[in-house]
């Protein structure tokens, strides 16, 4: 082998190596790129994680005092217990040593029976055994260093004593919420079962002199079983009270001299069981409800103009049961995930709307005392009946995603019964972003569907007439025509679509309307006249003068419509379509509609069907449409017998490239339509289809975060659907033409 | 009646209305876009309007039609009429720029021949008459016999000047920022790698002194633009609108002005080069509603060159791969359709990779291990022209990949045998017999994605490209090509200025325009596509073997 040979075989190699690893990598890669947007979205369906971070026994630090309440700051380094004698210990946890202890003078030598936390902000009532109530705050102060480091101090804020019951019976429980930083409500239950409230209000008038307003009331004439848990929500209106007997009440306190009694239900049917635990979820809107049998369920209040005061309570959601009676619960202030404690210790954190149980904290002998959610919703801490304390660090990020809320419906809060809402960001801080995605995909249906309309009819009658009729010099100023048609960048498409039809359209509607009927009435004539021309002169036109024939017949068409339309409009629709529409079919036109997106969705999807059917029908075998019209068939006999049935699984799959390019399409959708999300298959109304709606929220949605992801699964469907459409149309093409090469 | 349907010949004609249709709503929306395209450039006629209660306006006719009916009483529908929009400009005195007239209060309408439009770099346009120039404190009158010389002289002057301004805003000052900013990212990195020592205190204090030094140039162009502007603004035009309002206007806001109703048709013909040169070589003003879209131009062109850097060489070694060294067989096929059908993936979904893969995986990873000081603001992991152009280039990799294999395919086996029987080795009968071969092919399929790129829109909204941004991704320092800016995209102009620019309607010329030239560029690249592949097929045909 001489020099120059095994150069150019070393070369032959190098270049097999490189291309083999080249061309198979680019087609790897073209193909992950479904694995990769499947894998970002997958997490939605991910569970919560918890490892726990910490265990202690509170005898350690602090003997012979029993804690009954527990809390920690926001940056899970101090917890602080509260005993049973009106002690507050503040735990730091890096230095594993208490750093402060307060004890309340106010209540020295009574025992602490019942109390209260807040949602955020640590705001606490502790009832006593003589009838007392004392509110007070704690507050994490973060002070930074010069180093860089960070401390964090505790702050006690004393906010009241209250003596509740004068009798000094002995408080089981409480509830104080704050209304704003100056007013609150206490709601206690004492041992003879008195409902009491206490509110504290400070207005200042407009000499800017401020003005305290203490009010006290009793509520027990509303209830006469006895009480076995209360709950007040943070406006200080709503109150919910449970009865050993298993039934929730529901009190307003709005009005403080007239309370009233909205409604009294069984929570959970006809179980007897005490009802144990109340608790708000964060937006006050939902209160869950557990019994002691384990029962868990939400309530909320909608509108309801039957009832006696316009409000009723419905059960939205319910969760995974507790095999012990639940006593204890705390709320994020996060999200709408809530954790539930028993008496045997198990807690589990369940999430409101997706009914989601995401974790399960298996306990031990002993029984829950107390819960508490970290401020960032990152940890819990449970404080057991052993004077345990356990710290679980929670990774949640997905709490609110299940198959359920993105494809079914679900009863959101504030809504008067279950549906399906796509509502992804909002103006309040409790907000609860919606995803559901089913109207999204209504509305890619639904904008798919109109385009369909108007684009299949044109593009296979365009595809017939210049496969089957048109004389082939035609045929070469069409195809590159469509091809044009079919490069249009879709962003253009839009534009006229939204900017220069959709007002158009809103003008001369009617006209446009009536388009559908002159102009075949146009073509008809047209044709008689045609078949009136002399022989003579018919034989000296050229191939294509009928199409232009045609052509100027539709103009004309149009124009008649046009002048016509007003006066449609005057003498059969009253005037103004848009009044006759609303009356006739009860829709409201609006001016991007989606008859405007089919006809510009139809004119980006014409140029594909109507290529690739003019190729199926074009490729039928010509012996078979010789031999139809050797005996005696017509030509529109032998294009609609022999030629279409044979060629119908390429129009089938022409279709169905057509379909899979209008679901993706976004640019026109974006521009030729309002964007709302809404289910309604009006063709008078817009929607938001799956791909503009990635196009409108991706750039605002946090990289990681549940929009983020639910965006992920929403392009995943699309590529799925888009992908499987366009293979079932291959797959159909190629058996059309092997058939085609054995006829 | 009857042997119309029987014979099918109305049908025939039904199925021609399809066609027919098609083909007017192409062209008509060609037209459409080329009848408004032009509106831009055209010096229309200033028209003085009086109207029945004495009030008079001034303003070019942007459109007519019949009033809808339901504006209208009983009496009066169905008479046919009409009512006209104006642009009547100066925005700063009346707060808007259109106003709709009805025919039936128009009492007459004259062309004055001194009625003059201003355009301006701020507010819009002006159009009123000019009656002074002001130099200083000298005062020049229309019955100056060359008057509007004069005034001619002055704004191209005062443009000069303008432009001086902006030249040493752009490129001096442009550098002085630069070196800042290049300046304290050094000490940020410092900071961040050293803890604090006296060596990096030194280090920081030296380029502390260099940002100082900067900070004097800085001040000292500052100082030399004020002066020039100073000058500048010592000119100024007094005009007064159709009602007689007065209205000063420095010449430093003055970009051009002229008199319509003067101009014969060679004069517009001229004036039509020079706006449709301002368009395509100036940048934008006024939020992208006036001047030029270089900016998007270049945009434009440079991600579709980028892109095709990756496309090609990548999408030829998947087509031969696919169809000289793979086995054929049924798992070839089935790539062979996967890949296909990633063509008729939406390409929203290939901007979402984009987002995911390219910006938050890859960005995020580099700028996590090389630019750790500069976090959390990030460098590459935000949008940008090299992750647009890679997000696009997958996007159009079926599309090259499909017309090279088509291209494969049509090379007669003979060729190959030939050069085989002659003991050629395979890598030397696909670089000498098969690449040249499929040549055309190749280049058919880049012009195809060439075109698409050029017309995408939705995968580069979230991917990189931004309404305005402040440079080019191409400019005069070191590495020169800085692919992690952002980018303006001629398609993306046409959705933002067309659907977010809070004045719509004095921006509509505009978006026809922009969208005009990309209908050319999209247009003109297919039609080449079509000619080589043309010319391809004919090749195959005449070459016997």
């Amino acid at each position: 082998m001489n020099k120059q040979h095994r150069k150019s075989l070393f070369y032959d190699k190098l270049s097999r190596v490189v291309i083999y690893f080249g061309g198979i990598a680019t087609i790897i890669s073209v193909i992950a790129i479904l694995i990769f947007i499947f894998s970002e979205a997958l997490p939605l369906w991910f569970g919560a994680d918890s490892e726990k971070s910490l265990e202690i026994n509170y005898d350690d630090f602090s003997k012979s005092n029993v804690p009954i309440l527990i809390g920690i700051d926001e940056y899970k380094e101090i917890i602080y217990a509260v005993t049973d004698s009106g002690r507050i210990d503040f735990l730091n946890l890096e230095q594993d040593s208490i750093i402060k202890s307060i004890s309340l003078e106010q209540i020295k030598s009574e025992k602490v029976t019942a109390f209260s936390k807040t949602l955020a902000n640590n705001f606490i009532a502790l009832g006593t055994d003589k009838g007392k109530a004392v509110l007070f705050q704690i507050d994490f102060k973060s002070e930074f260093m010069e180093n860089g480091l960070r401390t964090i101090n505790p702050v006690f804020r004393f906010i009241d004593l209250i003596q509740l019951d004068s009798l000094e019976n002995s408080i089981s429980h409480i509830s104080f919420r704050l209304k704003d930083s100056e007013s609150y409500t206490v709601i206690a239950v004492n041992s003879d079962n008195n409902l009491l409230q206490y509110s504290y209000n400070k207005k200042s008038d407009f000499t800017g002199e401020e003005q305290v307003k203490i009010f006290r009331s009793r509520l027990d004439q509303f209830i006469d079983t006895k009480i076995t848990s209360v709950e007040l929500d943070n406006f200080c209106e709503k109150l919910m009270v449970g009865t050993s007997d298993g039934q929730l009440l529901y009190l307003s306190i709005k009005d403080e001299d007239n309370p009233q009694l909205i409604q009294t239900i069984k929570p959970f049917g006809d179980e007897q069981a005490a009802i144990t635990k109340l608790g708000f979820v964060i937006g006050d809107q939902s209160v869950i409800v557990a019994n002691s049998n384990g029962k868990l369920a939400s309530y909320m209040r909608i509108l309801d103009e039957k009832t006696d005061y316009g409000w009723k309570l419905v059960n939205p959601h319910t969760f995974k049961s507790h095999n012990n009676s639940i006593n204890s619960f705390s709320a994020s202030s996060r999200n709408k995930t809530f954790i539930t404690g028993d008496v045997k210790g198990y807690s589990y954190l369940h999430h409101l709307t997706s009914e989601r149980t995401l974790l399960e904290f298996v306990g031990d002998s002993a029984g829950i005392k107390d819960i508490s959610y970290a401020p960032k919703g990152d940890a819990v801490v449970l404080l057991y009946n052993n004077s345990r304390i356990a710290l679980f660090e929670i990774d949640n990020p997905h709490p609110e995603t299940s198959f359920k809320t993105l494809f079914g419906k679900v009863w959101y809060e504030g809504y008067s019964q279950p549906a399906f809402v796509w509502q992804s960001t909002g103006g309040t801080d409790d907000f609860e972003p919606k995803f559901s995605l089913i109207p999204l995909i209504i509305g890619t249906l639904k904008g798919t569907l109109y385009a369909m309309l108007f684009a299949i009819p044109l593009a296979l009658m365009g595809a017939l007439y210049t496969s089957q009729f048109s004389h082939p010099s035609i045929k070469n100023v069409i195809k590159p025509t469509v091809e044009i048609m079919a490069a249009l960048p879709s962003v253009v498409i839009g534009f006229i679509a939204g900017l220069w039809l959709a007002p158009l359209l809103e003008k001369i509607f009617v006209g446009v309307m009536l388009i559908f009927i002159i102009v075949p009435i146009m073509i008809y004539i047209g044709l008689q006249l045609w078949n009136k021309l002399p022989t003579k002169i018919l034989a000296k036109l050229k191939a294509g003068t009928e199409l232009i024939f045609i052509i100027f017949l539709i103009i004309i068409g149009f124009f008649i419509s046009q002048w016509l339309g007003p006066i449609v409009e005057i003498y059969l629709l009253g005037g103004d379509y848009r009044i006759w529409i609303s009356e006739f079919f009860n829709q409201q036109y609006d001016q991007r509609n989606s008859i405007v997106v089919g006809f510009a969705m139809g004119f980006a999807v014409i140029p594909i069907i109507f290529t690739i059917c003019e190729d199926a029908l074009s490729s039928v075998p010509s012996s078979l449409t010789s031999a139809s019209l050797a005996l005696g068939a017509t030509k529109w006999q032998t294009a609609t017998r022999i030629v279409l049935p044979t060629a119908s699984p390429g129009i089938f799959s022409a279709v169905m490239i057509g379909f899979g390019r209008a679901v993706g399409e976004t640019m026109i959708v974006l521009m030729a339509t309002g964007n709302t999300p809404i289910l309604s298959f009006s063709p008078f109304n817009g929607m938001r289809t799956l791909s503009a709606n990635i196009a409108v929220e991706i750039p605002e949605a946090p990289y990681g975060g549940t929009l983020y992801r639910v965006l992920f699964l929403a392009a995943t469907l699309l590529f799925i659907f888009t992908f499987i459409i366009n293979t079932v149309a291959e797959i159909v093409r190629q058996r059309l033409r092997k058939k085609y090469a054995e006829l | 009646m009857k042997n119309n349907i029987k014979s099918g010949e109305i049908f025939i004609w039904f199925t021609g209305m399809g066609l027919a249709v098609s083909l007017i709503m192409i062209s008509g929306l060609l037209l459409l876009i080329l009848l408004n395209g032009k509106d831009y450039f055209w010096p229309f006629q200033l028209n003085e309007i009086r109207l029945n209660d004495g009030r008079k306006v001034l303003g070019e006719v942007v459109k007519e039609e019949l009033i809808p009916i339901h504006n209208l009483p009983d009496s009066l529908k169905n008479k046919g009429l009409k009512r006209t929009q104006l642009k009547i400009g100066n925005r700063d005195i009346y707060g808007f720029d259109f106003q709709w007239i009805d025919e039936r209060n128009i009492e007459s309408i004259n062309y004055p021949s001194d009625a003059v439009r201003i355009e301006r770099t701020e507010f819009g346009n002006f159009y009123g008459f000019i009656k002074e120039l002001q130099i200083d404190d000298k005062i020049i009158k229309p019955d100056n016999p060359d008057f509007f010389d004069k005034v001619k002289q002055s704004v191209d002057k005062i443009s000069s000047y303008r432009n001086e301004i902006k030249k040493i805003e752009k490129s001096d000052i442009g550098e002085v920022n630069y070196n800042i900013e290049k300046l304290r990212l050094e000490i940020k990195k410092i900071e961040y790698k050293h803890k604090k020592n006296e060596k990096s205190q030194k280090l920081i204090a030296d380029l502390e002194r260099s940002i100082e030094t900067e900070n004097e140039k800085y001040d000292a162009l500052k100082h030399k633009v004020d002066s020039i502007r100073e000058k500048a603004n010592s000119y100024s035009i007094y005009c007064e609108d159709i009602s007689g309002r007065p209205k000063t206007i420095s010449l430093l806001n003055v970009i051009r002005f002229y008199k319509p109703n003067e101009m014969n048709f060679s004069d517009k013909i001229g004036f039509m080069f020079t706006k449709i040169i301002e368009f395509i070589f100036d940048e934008p003003r006024e939020s992208n509603t006036e001047g030029g879209v270089f900016p998007a131009i270049f945009g434009t062109v440079m991600m579709v060159l980028i892109m095709s850097l990756f496309t090609v060489p990548f999408g030829v070694l998947a087509a031969l791969y696919l169809r000289e060294y793979a086995k054929q067989g049924t798992l070839v096929r089935l790539v062979r359709i996967a890949v296909n059908n990633l063509a008729g993936v939406p390409s929203i979904v290939f901007g979402v990779f984009g987002l995911g893969f390219f910006i938050y995986f890859i960005g995020g990873t580099i700028d996590n291990i090389f630019y750790p000081e500069r976090l959390p603001s990030p460098t590459w992991g935000t949008g940008g022209i090299l992750w647009a152009s890679l997000t696009l280039s997958l996007l159009t990799m079926p599309v090259v990949i499909v017309a090279t294999e088509e291209a494969l395919t049509q090379i007669p086996r003979g060729m190959r045998e030939a050069a085989l029987a002659l003991g050629a080795t395979k890598w030397q009968v696909t670089r000498r017999i098969i690449i040249p071969a499929a040549m055309p092919g190749i280049l058919t399929g880049l012009i195809l994605a060439m075109a698409r790129a050029a017309g995408e829109v939705a995968p580069l909204m979230i991917t990189g490209v931004v309404k305005l941004a402040p440079t080019l991704p191409f400019d005069s320092y070191f590495p020169f090509f800085h692919l992690d800016r952002k980018f303006m995209h001629l398609g993306f102009h046409i959705y933002d200025v067309g659907f977010q620019s809070p004045n719509i309607e004095a921006a509509l010329p505009m978006v026809f325009t922009t969208t005009l030239l990309l209908i050319i560029i999209v247009v003109l690249l297919n039609i080449t596509a079509m000619i080589i592949r043309a010319r391809l097929r004919k090749k195959y045909k005449t070459s016997a073997f």
